[in-house]
């Protein structure tokens, strides 16, 4: 019982730090967006957004998991990212586009280990033919 | 007191009876323990313990002699025990009402319980060796059984009920009443009672109507009745004791599953296609014989007049639903009804099919074309395939549709699922047509068996079939020869959202206010958006399960983002609540195990 009150204590302080994090991070954009529009945002306007993005993204996790489970898989996707984001337009393709660019990026580190194996392949084999041709002459 | 007196006498008949066993006697000094505890502080006879002094003056018969305590009974203590249970019964009967008066629902709910719970311990005294005759127990448990839950007649009026008793007492008056001594004041409730009790058979002995009355005389001076013979009457009347046999349903196995009776009227396959031929005679059919439908047409006659959604969708957007549903019923003709969604989706694309088919437009051939096409291929019931024959024959010669219709349906043919129909029609109609218009046809579509899915409809006669009007799919209509095009702008509205005005009705109704047009037309697009909405995620769902049939899990998934379904709440609590037993069974794969289902499927 102690324990179980300890962790929800230490539960509810994790939560606290997390939104506390995601307040500052609230804050920082709506700086931005405050400089770049040249309007000022009040603090509870602030508190209310952070709040709400705290708790949507407790929503986003929990339809991710069921998004994986959905697809029978164990692992949260990209196209669990996508399938959440689809109702923006906007974010969706933002979301899309990104993962463009990541998946060529991947591919394209893909292309560069597989050049270096290759190469160290081709490497090896050599040495091993040579080893081989020496081995056997 | 008399109780005291009447255990005793009732120890010792049972003792003279030679049928009294351990259990018996234990029972009779429960309840006589009971009596004590259960008597009111003021002394005023409750209905428990007149109810207690009923059954105790009567016979305890136990099992174990049926014979001997059967030879007995009747002979040496029918007029003793007639008398204790005539002046117990008219005690427990004054009291009862006297308590009504006073207290009415209490007492109903007190004296239901305590026959409960006297049966229950009766069941100890009087065992099975009894059930030819009427017994208390039998009786009182036909009483709770039958006796309507509020039943408090004053006293005026408690003419009335007695006479019904008596008509329909003559009518049945073979209940054994040997030893039942059930004697209530106007003696009908007993009279019927027992024939509700002999109902399932057993009806042996002829009621003594006039023993009763002799009884019931000679108690009544005795009966401490307070009230006269009005109470007396005001209790039977009450009491309400129709005593006609308890509603067996015989094809629910557990009673928990009757539930609201069905109020939807079977739908009359033959007049529905009557209205819909005149309809489309009327208006101009849609062309949207791309829609290979129907392969579920037989599905969706079987289920006709079982499932409740088809009627409003059907009624309503019979028109609209051709192309969607022709869209739906392409993926899945096939599909089991395992899903709902599939369900009502066949079920709609089952009824516009055919009406299109019937119009006279040569876009529907096509359709109709395709419908035999699939009918044959997934022939689910022999029904439906007449009905598509049907429609074939009423439909004209418009051979052009009928190539498109062909491409489409090829198309569509390849597509598994409701989804996968759209899906495949969507590309393709998008590349052809604006994608905009494409859209929320396809949207509709879905929409028609999702609505029915939703929204737990209650069963309304379907709307005359001019809500119908033209099919407003404008989107399909593209794809169609441009004659049919040319006579469809003016529908184009109207049935479009045709279907909707269904729920927009509701609406109104459960907003027990007059509402504006405006307001419904309001409603009528944000319903439109809403469905269209959803069926965009269930479409997408299954996509990202790889699929191209919308299955259950999509459609839970859905619910469960919908916060419908939560880890309290599953999606079969919600289908035992909601749905009717026919898709309880195909929905929950346990439902029906251990049953046995007539007819036979």
């Amino acid at each position: 019982m102690e324990g179980d009150e300890a962790d929800e204590q230490q539960q509810f302080s994790y939560r606290q730090r997390l939104k506390a994090a995601v307040h500052y991070t609230v804050g920082c954009l709506c700086e931005e967006v405050a400089s770049d529009k040249e309007m000022q945002f009040s603090k509870q306007t602030i508190a209310a957004i952070s709040e709400v993005t705290f708790r949507q993204c407790e929503l986003f996790a929990k339809d991710l998991e069921m998004f994986a489970r959905h697809a029978k898989r164990s692992t949260i996707n990209t196209e669990d990212v996508k399938l959440l984001a689809r109702r923006s337009n906007s974010l969706l393709k933002f979301i899309t586009e990104k993962n463009e660019e990541i998946t060529q990026f991947n591919l394209e580190q893909k292309a560069k280990k597989k050049k270096k194996l290759e190469d160290g392949n081709k490497n090896s084999r050599e040495a091993a033919e040579a080893g081989t041709e020496e081995s056997e002459t | 007191m008399g109780l005291c007196d009447r255990l005793a006498r009732i120890s010792l008949n049972a003792t003279g009876g030679n049928a009294t066993t351990a259990a018996a006697q234990a029972a009779l000094g429960r309840m006589a323990e009971a009596m004590a505890h259960r008597n009111t502080p003021d002394g005023e006879p409750t209905t428990r313990t007149l109810l207690r002094r009923v059954l105790d003056t009567a016979d305890p018969r136990t099992p174990q002699r049926p014979g001997s305590a059967r030879a007995c009974s009747p002979s040496v203590h029918s007029s003793q025990r007639r008398r204790s249970l005539g002046s117990a019964q008219r005690a427990l009967l004054e009291t009862t009402s006297y308590k009504r008066l006073s207290n009415q629902t209490k007492a109903t709910a007190r004296r239901r319980s305590y026959r409960a719970r006297a049966i229950g311990q009766w069941s100890h005294v009087q065992a099975s060796g009894h059930l030819e005759e009427q017994t208390p127990r039998t009786l009182l448990k036909n009483i709770l059984l039958t006796a309507p839950e509020s039943s408090i007649v004053m006293p005026e009026s408690a003419v009335q009920p007695v006479q019904e008793p008596q008509v329909v007492q003559p009518s049945r008056r073979e209940s054994s009443r040997g030893s039942l001594e059930l004697q209530f004041p106007e003696f009908e409730p007993p009279v019927t009672l027992a024939p509700g009790l002999l109902a399932p058979g057993r009806r042996k002995q002829r009621l003594r109507l006039s023993v009763f009355q002799q009884g019931v005389d000679q108690d009544l001076p005795l009966s401490q009745e307070p009230h006269g013979n009005t109470d007396a009457s005001s209790f039977t009347s009450s009491l309400n004791l129709t005593f006609a046999t308890p509603l067996q349903p015989q094809s629910v196995q557990r009673p928990g599953l009757a539930r609201r009776p069905p109020t939807r009227r079977p739908v009359d396959v033959g007049a529905f296609l009557q209205d819909l031929r005149d309809t489309s005679q009327a208006s101009v059919p849609l062309g949207d014989s791309h829609r290979t439908p129907v392969a579920t047409l037989p599905t969706d006659t079987v289920l006709e007049d079982t499932q409740p959604f088809s009627h409003p969708l059907v009624s309503h957007r019979t028109w609209s639903n051709v192309p969607e549903l022709q869209n739906n019923s392409s993926g899945k003709p096939a599909q089991s009804l395992a899903g709902r969604a599939e369900e009502v989706n066949v079920l709609d694309v089952g009824f516009p099919n055919t009406s299109s088919g019937i119009s006279g437009e040569g876009g529907l051939e096509s359709l109709e074309v395709g419908i035999s096409e699939k009918a044959e291929e997934r022939m689910e019931e022999g029904l439906s395939v007449s009905e598509v024959k049907e429609a074939t024959g009423v439909q004209g010669s418009a051979r052009e549709e009928e190539h498109e219709g062909h491409t489409e349906i090829t198309e569509a043919e390849g597509s598994q699922g409701a989804i996968e129909a759209m899906e495949p029609e969507g590309s393709s109609r998008d590349e052809d047509t604006s994608s905009g218009t494409a859209s929320p046809e396809l949207a509709s579509s879905t929409p028609e068996f999702l609505r029915a899915r939703q929204l737990h409809l209650e069963l309304s006669p379907p709307t005359s079939a001019a809500d119908l009007g033209s099919e407003p799919l404008e989107p399909l209509s593209v794809r169609l020869p441009p004659r049919s095009r040319t006579a469809r702008p003016r529908p184009r509205q109207d049935p479009y959202k045709a279907g909707l005005s269904h729920y927009a009705k509701l609406f109104s109704f459960y907003a027990k206010m007059p509402m504006e047009k405006k307001a419904l037309e309001m409603v009528e697009k944000c319903l439109d958006k809403y469905f269209q909405h959803l069926c965009d995620d269930l479409e997408v769902f299954a996509a990202h399960a790889g699929r191209k049939t919308v299955r259950p899990e999509d459609l839970e998934l859905l619910m469960r983002r919908q916060g419908l379904v939560t880890d309290q709440v599953s999606l079969y609590v919600l289908v035992e609540r909601h749905l009717p037993l026919e898709y309880r069974q195909l929905l929950i794969p346990c439902a029906f195990s251990g049953n046995s289902v007539f007819p036979a499927q």
